[in-house]
């Protein structure tokens, strides 16, 4: 029994955790007992201890499962241990419960983790939904509503759409550019388990005094620090989630710089590569801002500082600039991958080259420069200086034009090609039409007059479900559905798929585009209730939010049996050109026998004798080899 | 972890991934330490821009009136964590040469001169007067040079270990990644603390 607690595990990661706590209890203890009881009335205060224990619990967790056992080994300067590369590969679903280094391992708790807090996110969205089918109160107070909100875009932005993408990159992108794993295989461990915690931490606080965080993802200042003390689960789990994903961006970065496969320069890399390259550039420099906010809120709770507090000099506007320079690059980090996504399938399936390869990898580079540019198009009603809303709209406009290029980019692709339309190409279509809607509102929303008309109305709930949900959230299942084979060496229901995307489709577009209509029509947003004349739309959306809920079930069904019992997947099923393709499915524990040479480019479809890449005979054997791969010297066009 | 390994020790025909090719002439572990630099920048930019919105865009006095900040005494150490600047990049070079001596006496003297700037930072913060609760500027004073000093913090936790660790007979002048990485976070938490001190203090 001893020996379970010294052996990195769950075992001493629950330890650990109970460390943490006691850790947390003497820590706040000593520290106001040093400082004397003018400032602090009791040596004792149950909510420092908790804030200190939502810091300290999941560090001293993640230490006790063993993500740091490596680094405490080399610091201590004792002799490194080689690496063995037992906990590389999970042959049984518990080693997805270990610290494991194997990025195809890692991208699989990714998605999983992330699809769980999508299931969640999505019931509170069918519990607000219920809460509005009416008007006036129906089974949560006002409060409740408005944490279920918060919860909601906290969970799903933080928890699912940034990660997810993280994770399906961290499974197809070393074998996308001919790398046997990450650069820093530890590090991509410690982002994974730090996600999982950070979660936790936010979904726990309905269980605080007072309620969950309750003032929408955005936790503006000062109604953020004079609110109870579930505002700092939200504050500590946004911490974990950015520490998270700059560690992963900064992997991909160093991965992609130092790590792909000879013949592969940078204008040869797939456009998922190309996507993830810009993501992570954004993250590396923007998230740090998003931390800084929440640092910042966090002293002013919990120790008094002044940073918002106008009566002693703070700025409150100060707030949203820091917050925005983050969270406007942040609906980039949270769209680039999906991009990627999407220019992957559509050529793969419409059996064309992509059009316009290299404007559409600086057209991304053009999204990472302007990005950083339109951050104050969400304070335009904020009271800062009337003036800056001027530049802001015009950037705003601007960055309209790169994100064009893509969308005629990916119709161009299209035009006379073979279309393949299965579940992947559908989703990817789907993609196109509400994306591009949920663009034209944005840009409609850079308009000063008319964004000030409908700011804080339905009319932004629809265009950010249009581009998180149409947008963002097409895109994960698009690539769900196009990797689901070689990430589990199954093939998929194709007919529950198109059930699934058919359903999505519409019932997505008859709960979101109404909402444009009680937007303009002045329903305000964040509110539980809501007057009269908005009731027959209400409930319309509401029943077909539940549907669209329902939806997510298939999905999940036809994920889950699949799994279990789906007929074998080929290596290539889909006739792809891109590395990741040319390997069994599911890849060989490490990726490739001998790193392969690119020698083209990674879409040319049609062209006869094109060459993308060129393998040596993967090693047959090993532990979990799925039967009937046969896997292809080079690679087959058409 | 050990059942595991014996389990897999079947099918041997693997002992370990393919040598990744190198497509670029950058050390992964330095472009690593760059790009976490350039986000540690970024902190700090959002701590200055803080900075910016309670000294300029409020216009209020700084520091807040009946304190004043301390120029001279910080002064003396700020010479003290650039002259650690020095002794890091002594002992990088010495390390080079494959001079184990020199290295263990200059990270050693870094590791000590860090340890000195924050036990005078922390002294300052006894005696200087006003509380972080008291004004907004004594939140920024308090946050900017905290902030800083959870940097060094950091710094001095990487120089423990290559202090540790060179004690402990590593590095050579083929190996001596491990010095020069954690010699660029300090770095770089100098060079920080040169432009928070002539924002907070000098100006």
């Amino acid at each position: 029994m001893v020996a379970r607690f010294k052996t990195p595990g769950f075992y001493r990661a629950l330890l650990g955790t109970a460390l943490g706590g006691v850790f947390a209890t003497a820590l706040t203890w000593i520290v106001r007992m040093s400082t004397g009881h003018a400032t602090f009335h009791h040596y004792l205060s149950g909510e420092a201890i908790l804030t200190v224990s939502l810091i300290a619990c999941p560090i001293f967790f993640v230490i006790g499962l063993g993500v740091f056992d490596y680094w405490f080994h080399w610091a201590a300067g004792r002799p490194t241990r080689p690496e063995d590369h037992s906990n590389h590969g999970a042959f049984t679903w518990k080693d997805y419960f270990k610290v494991n280094t194997d990025h195809k391992v890692i991208g699989v708790q990714y998605v999983v983790t992330s699809f769980i807090f999508l299931l969640i996110g999505g019931l509170i969205a069918m519990l607000m939904r219920a809460e509005l089918a009416q008007p006036g109160a129906q089974f949560v107070d006002a409060n409740t509503y408005n944490g279920l909100f918060s919860v909601h875009a906290s969970i799903l932005i933080f928890f699912f759409i940034i990660p997810v993408f993280a994770g399906l990159a961290n499974y197809v992108l070393p074998l996308m550019i001919g790398a046997p794993d990450m650069a820093f295989p530890r590090l991509n461990a410690l982002s994974f388990w730090l996600l999982p915690l950070g979660g936790i931490v936010m979904l726990s606080s309905f269980l605080a005094p007072g309620g969950s965080f309750a003032n929408g993802w955005t936790a503006y200042a000062p109604l953020s620090t004079a609110a109870p003390v579930g505002q700092n689960f939200f504050s500590i789990g946004v911490q974990f989630a950015g520490a998270s994903s700059i560690a992963t961006a900064l992997n991909f970065l160093v991965t992609i710089i130092t790590m792909r496969a000879p013949g592969m320069s940078f204008f040869r890399m797939p456009l998922l590569v190309w996507a993830n390259f810009s993501t992570s550039l954004l993250v590396v420099i923007a998230t740090p801002f998003v931390a800084a906010s929440q640092f910042f809120n966090l002293l002013d709770r919990s120790l008094g500082f002044n940073f918002f507090n106008a009566a002693k000099g703070g700025n409150v506007l100060m707030y949203q600039h820091v917050f925005w320079f983050y969270s406007h690059p942040a609906v980039y980090i949270m769209m680039l991958p999906g991009f990627g996504i999407i220019s992957e399938i559509l050529a793969t399936k419409a059996r064309k080259p992509i059009f316009g390869y290299r404007m559409m990898a600086f057209s991304l580079l053009a999204i990472v420069v302007l990005g950083f540019t339109v951050w104050a198009h969400h304070m335009f009603t904020s009271g800062m200086p009337a003036w800056v809303r001027i530049p802001m709209a015009i950037t705003t406009v601007v960055i309209a034009v790169p994100t064009g290029i893509k969308i005629f980019s990916w119709l161009a692709t299209l035009w006379r090609g073979v279309l393949h339309l299965d579940t992947s190409m559908l989703f990817a279509l789907g993609f196109l039409t509400t994306f591009t809607l949920g663009g034209i509102s944005g840009v409609m929303l850079a308009m000063i007059p008319f964004d000030i008309h409908v700011s804080a109305s339905y009319f932004i709930v629809a265009h950010i479900h249009y581009v998180l949900f149409g947008g963002s959230l097409m895109t994960i299942f698009a690539g769900v559905y196009y990797w689901f084979p070689k990430m589990t060496g199954r093939m998929y229901d194709e007919r529950l798929g198109k059930w699934h995307f058919w359903s999505t489709f519409v019932f997505f577009n008859l709960t979101f585009a109404p909402m444009h209509i009680l937007g303009l029509q002045g329903m305000p947003r964040r509110v539980a209730t809501y007057s009269a004349q908005f009731a027959d739309l209400n409930l319309m959306i509401s029943i077909c939010s539940w549907l669209l809920g329902l939806s997510t079930l298939v999905f999940v069904y036809n994920i889950v049996t699949s799994w279990r019992g789906g007929p074998r997947a080929v290596a290539n099923p889909w006739r792809a050109m891109t590395l990741e393709w040319q390997v069994s499915s599911p890849p060989p524990v490490f990726n490739f026998d001998k790193v392969p040479t690119v020698v083209g480019g990674p879409y040319e479809y049609g062209i006869p004798g094109a060459v993308h890449g060129i393998l040596e005979p993967a090693h047959v054997g090993g532990a979990r080899e799925p039967a009937g791969v046969s896997s292809g010297t080079h690679m087959s066009g058409e | 972890m050990e059942a595991a390994s014996i389990a897999h020790a079947g099918h041997g025909e693997h002992h370990g991934p393919p040598p990744a090719h190198k497509s670029s002439r950058v050390d992964p572990q330095l472009l690593g330490m760059l790009l976490f630099i350039i986000s540690e920048v970024m902190v700090f930019g959002a701590f200055f821009t803080a900075y910016f919105f309670i000294r300029v865009a409020n216009g209020d006095p700084w520091p807040a009136t009946h304190t004043q900040l301390p120029v001279l005494p910080t002064f003396f150490n700020t010479l003290i964590l650039v002259s650690s600047s020095f002794t890091m990049h002594w002992a990088q070079t010495a390390i080079k040469k494959g001079n184990r001596l020199a290295l263990k006496a200059g990270i050693l003297t870094t590791f000590l001169l860090g340890c000195t700037f924050l036990f005078l930072q922390i002294n300052e913060y006894a005696n200087i007067g006003f509380a972080p609760q008291d004004h907004a500027q004594g939140t920024i004073f308090y946050s900017l040079t905290g902030l800083h000093g959870a940097h060094v913090t950091i710094g001095l936790i990487l120089l423990l270990f290559v202090t540790i660790r060179a004690f402990r007979g590593h590095y050579s002048s083929e190996e001596h990644r491990g010095v020069e990485i954690p010699g660029i976070y300090w770095h770089f938490v100098d060079v920080m603390w040169i432009i928070v001190y002539a924002t907070v203090y000098l100006i």
